[in-house]
């Protein structure tokens, strides 16, 4: 199979995955149905896992097994959560990817990896206080495009 | 990343051409645009972070 990411692009990445601290749990959630993206966004993440020991991946679909992505309120295909792992304990965090993580949102891909390591989500002080203090739930979908 | 500091938010970033119903339902026109909740509260271009700690206030009004 040709590689989605080329020799530059993967020594790139490597470097950047080196600044991972702690390690992260990567789920994806492809589609049999009507799923264009879900091959080269499996074969994508799988690539990006090869690159770090800290990343551990695990392939799932939402249909066979749709418990796990009601769990994980997964609704699209391709899904992608980046979770921390510590030992057996996978932590979600909320951080959800929909669509293929490809041009400019491989970029954020790389970040979310690298922030969901690190455990700290780098806001400010003010910020972090009002998240705190919240009692209902938040679900911030951004819309972005590939380029 | 406002995720990571609440269990109760949830974020999720949507490519939007290969959701293009959910993104005409909440009218994207220019990116990114983060919605709040299905549509209570939207924001168009990347905001500063009270900016959006705003938008999230009057979203759960």
């Amino acid at each position: 199979m040709t590689k989605l990411l080329n020799e530059a692009i993967e020594k790139q990445v490597r470097e950047a995955l080196a600044g991972m601290k702690e390690p992260v749990q990567v789920l994806f959630f492809g589609s049999q149905q009507n799923c264009p993206a879900c091959g080269d966004t499996r074969q994508l993440v799988e690539e990006v896992a090869a690159l770090s020991d800290k990343i551990s991946l695990a392939v799932h679909d939402v249909d066979a097994d749709a418990a796990l992505a009601a769990q994980y309120r997964v609704d699209k295909t391709p899904g992608l959560v980046i979770a921390a792992k510590d030992g057996d304990t996978v932590t979600d965090y909320g951080v959800r990817l929909s669509g293929i993580p490809a041009g400019h949102e491989f970029t954020t891909l790389i970040q979310d990896l690298l922030i969901v390591s690190g455990r700290d989500s780098g806001l400010g002080a003010a910020t972090r206080e009002f998240l705190k203090s919240l009692e209902k739930p938040v679900h911030l979908q951004v819309f972005v495009t590939p380029t | 990343m406002m995720a990571m500091e609440s269990h109760l938010v949830q974020a999720e970033m949507v490519e939007a051409t290969e959701f293009p119903e959910l993104a005409d339902r909440h009218h994207v026109s220019g990116v990114p645009q983060t919605t709040i909740n299905d549509g209570a509260g939207h924001v168009v271009g990347a905001v500063p972070e009270p900016n959006l700690v705003a938008a999230i206030l009057e979203a759960l009004q």
